[in-house]
Order: structure tokens, then sequence, then C-alpha cells
């Protein structure tokens, strides 16, 4: 890898980080598309390689930020963690024989249809100031 | 204890898309946070990231790596960026109001989806 393709590729991690930060995400949906268009991996390829950059807690320093203001559940999260272990192995499985132009395009309309129920969402009314809370168990 | 299922529900589900599409589930957490359990945006987010800190991954990444899938030396290129740009972003998400950082993110997503799409279909 030339030194041009390493910087490269550390800015793509400092621009997919303020995203992580910023939209409380993994990352993969900015890495994902820069790993392909940037660096010419094709979809599966760029697809393990953010799932292996995921592997260690690169959100760490974001979710402090975001406790100092009480905007975590933790048990909510948790409990889904425990969930994606089993379902990002199924999910794996789904994917690694799909053809790579299939996987894109699949990709891209999961991406535009979330976006689409989100904004929807955002479009509304806020509801009430008063933020939902789970803690208390049930 | 329905919440637990809920819960526990919303992690599979995020899983699933998360090994089927590389990404991290934060994708899908966020929208079944705050679409489905009514947690405001902020906490949608907050609580996506702490679903995200284990490496629940892993069995996604052995399921890609041993198809030869996995470009080892740009993934660990992009971690020490990824931790730093992490901390920044969420600076800036305090200061933001949260039905405008809905929308931030719905129309982030969208353009990255169409850009994917745009990209299989020129092929």
């Amino acid at each position: 890898m030339s030194l041009a393709i390493v910087s490269i590729v550390i800015l793509i991690g400092l621009c997919a980080g303020i995203m992580v930060g910023l939209l409380g995400i993994g990352g993969g949906i900015v890495l994902v598309p820069a790993l392909v268009y940037l660096l010419h991996m094709d979809q599966h390829m760029a697809q393990g390689t953010s799932l292996f950059v995921l592997l260690p807690p690169i959100g760490l320093g974001a979710l402090l930020e975001y406790r100092k203001k009480g905007d975590v559940d933790f048990r909510a999260g948790i409990l889904c963690a425990v969930g994606m272990l089993v379902g990002g192995y199924l999910g794996g499985r789904i994917a690694v024989p799909m053809s790579s132009d299939h996987l894109k395009e699949l990709f891209g309309a999961f991406l535009m249809l979330s976006a689409l129920l989100l904004w929807s969402k955002a479009s509304k009314k806020p509801v009430p100031a008063q933020p939902a809370t789970f803690e208390g168990g049930s | 204890m329905s919440k637990t299922i809920g819960f526990l529900l919303a992690g599979v589900a995020g899983g699933v898309l998360s090994g089927l599409f590389g990404i991290g589930g934060g994708t899908v957490l966020i929208p079944i946070f705050g679409l489905l359990l009514a947690f405001d945006q902020h906490k949608a987010q907050g609580t996506s990231l702490v679903a995200l800190i284990p490496p629940t991954g892993l069995l996604a990444v052995i399921a890609y790596a041993k198809s030869g899938y996995v470009s080892w030396l740009a993934g660990i290129l992009l971690v020490p960026g990824l931790f730093v740009g992490g901390i920044i972003g969420a600076k800036i998400a305090k200061r933001m109001e949260p039905r405008r950082m809905r929308q931030v993110f719905a129309v982030l997503m969208f353009l990255l989806g169409a850009w994917e799409a745009m990209g299989a279909f020129r092929h």
C-alpha cells in the first residue's frame, strides 16, 4: 500500500468516525460506500472489511459524550448486543453467496427505505418534550 | 419482560442486517428505537452506541473471512480515525436539536443509498 493510499484510508476512517459520533451508528453505512468507490474494493470485500473495523469499540469515545447528557439506555443497548451477535452471523451467511451487484442494490434500497421512514417521522410534530424512559423494566 | 424480548428481537434484526450489509447495525437499531420504541433521537443514538461497543459482528466477520472477503490492513488503518472522529461527531450532536438530527440522519442515509444503488445499476 502506498503512502497516498494509507493517508486516504486514515482520512476515510476520520470522516466515518465523525458520522459515528454524530449519528450514533457503527460507521458501516459510510465505510462500505467509501471503500467501494474510493479504494475500489468489491462489495463483499468492502462489507467484510467494514465488519472487521467495527469489532473494536470505536464508538466508546462517542458513547461517553452521549452519557454526559444521559442520552443512553444501557439495558436496551446490552440486550440488543446479544441479539446482534446471533443475527450478524445469520446475515453474513446470507450475504456471502450473493453476487456483489445484487448485494449492492439491496444495500442501497435498504438505506433509502430507512431514510424515508426516518424522514416521515422527523417531519411530524415532535412528540411531547418528555423523552421515553425504559429503565424501569416490567 | 415484553420489553426485554423486544430489545433482544431488535438486536437480532439489527444483527441480520449488519451481517448482510457489513454495517454496524446502528442504522437499523436507531429507527427501531425511535419509531417502534418511542425513544427520542439522541437517546436512540446513544443507546445504539452501547450495542455497538461489544464485538457483535464477530461471527459475521468470521463468515466473510472464510471466503477471503476481508482486507485486514485497510481495516486496521481505519480504526484510529474512526475513534477520534467519533468523539468529534458526538460533540457536534450534543448541540443539535433532536428533530434536526433525525433529518440529518435521514438525508445522509438516503444519499448513501442512492449512491450505492446507482453504482450497481451502472454495471
